[in-house]
């Protein structure tokens, strides 16, 4: 599996783009814009963002892979989501069950952390508005060392099959409109 | 249940069943760094599913709900001899319930129309509280979009609920149905489930794959 080519020019239209939507308070933003499949800070690069449509209405799933290009081990301490007014990172135990990780996950140098359901998700909760394909939700990632990370998630379909975040396709290209 | 699905590419490794070698040494990872911890993949690598073998096989349970018309549903009569999708979730689940059921719905894509036209989903809420039948009808008809019949959605007393997954042999779920069995159990035309699925990126290509050969 190789590391995903650094696209700063991408990244740099990401975090414009992210900043944007996160100064407005939120709503999930149209992807009129390129979306690229990674975006990356202080040797950290994230890539396969997504968030399932949600069929309930209430709460939604953000996924991505941390990669982390560094010979140090960082922390993804928390994420905000413009999409909803709470956001927590969680863990799935084989049972079912959901773990909150307050502390965050640690990504380990020169490794990444993969969130995929049944593993790791962040929960994003009281949901500003309706989240359908073709709109993006943007996150932003807070490391210990790395500062802060935006990201942009696609809304994939609720039927759309999950991307696996790593060698996958690119989030946007499994977008069924 | 603690042992994990096979993780496989998503559904086209379908198309690559050679390729299942290759995804079976490892975990949750795709790639194998210093860090990769030992597969938890068992005996079931030699088995003829791609699913987590049950053994011995369970029996398909009987018990009694209301389903997402409001009307009363016997599980083991009405679906008796059909292969048949059983999973316990609820709706306000973020995470694996809706990847589940997407999952579900794209293994029923993907196999025969023989195989799909006789194929029950049921899916049985662990939230009684606000899992009413028109909240599990509106959820689930975001599900079955284009299939040939309705997933089925079941409701219940608290009680009712319980014996249910005490006859399906599942883990009882517990805070309010927020922790619930995350194991979706296949049924065959036998009336005995084999195999049974946990979530996973290759959990649609999995069912699809076993899906014919249990249904015969």
């Amino acid at each position: 599996m190789s590391r995903p080519p650094l696209a700063y020019l991408a990244a740099s239209v990401v975090m414009l783009a992210g900043l944007a939507g996160l100064i407005r308070g939120a709503v999930p933003q149209s992807a009129a814009a390129p979306s690229p499949s990674s975006s990356s800070g202080g040797g950290i690069v994230v890539g396969g963002a997504y968030v399932r449509q949600p069929a309930n209405g209430i709460n939604a799933a953000a996924y991505f892979t941390v990669y982390n290009t560094s010979g140090q081990a960082d922390q993804l301490q928390s994420v905000q989501a413009g999409a909803g007014a709470q956001t927590m990172l969680h863990q799935d135990e084989p049972n079912g069950t959901m773990k909150a990780l307050p502390a965050g996950v640690t990504v380990p140098a020169h490794g990444k952390v993969v969130l995929t359901p049944g593993k790791l998700h962040v929960m994003i909760e009281q949901l500003y508005g309706p989240l359908k394909p073709g709109q993006s939700v943007n996150l932003e990632l807070s490391f210990a060392h790395a500062g802060t990370v935006l990201v942009v998630a696609p809304v994939i379909a609720i039927l759309a099959p999950a991307p696996t975040g790593a060698a996958a396709p690119t989030p946007s290209a499994t977008v069924s409109k | 249940m603690s042992r994990r699905g096979l993780r496989l590419l998503p559904v086209a490794a379908l198309l690559a069943v050679t390729g299942l070698a290759a995804g079976c040494g490892h975990s949750a990872s795709p790639t194998s760094r210093a860090s990769s911890q030992p597969s938890e993949l068992t005996d079931h690598t030699s088995s003829v599913y791609q699913g987590v073998g049950e053994t011995p096989p369970l029996p398909r349970p009987q018990f009694s709900l209301t389903d997402q018309n409001g009307a009363a549903y016997n599980f083991g009569q009405q679906t008796r001899g059909k292969p048949t999708l059983l999973y316990f979730g609820y709706t306000h689940c973020p995470d694996v319930c809706p990847t589940t059921l997407a999952d579900i719905s794209q293994a029923l894509a993907a196999v025969p129309a023989k195989v799909r036209q006789a194929t029950q989903v049921v899916f049985v809420t662990t939230d009684v509280k606000r899992d009413t039948p028109g909240v599990l009808k509106a959820y689930l008809a975001q599900f079955d979009t284009g299939l040939p019949n309705r997933f089925i959605g079941l409701t219940g007393s608290q009680a009712q609920v319980d014996a249910a997954q005490v006859a399906a042999h599942v883990a009882l779920a517990e805070d309010g149905g927020q922790t619930h069995s995350a194991s979706v159990l296949l049924y065959g035309s036998d009336n005995y489930a084999r195999v049974s699925y946990l979530q996973s990126t290759g959990e649609a290509g999995q069912i699809a794959h076993d899906l014919p050969l249990i249904a015969g």
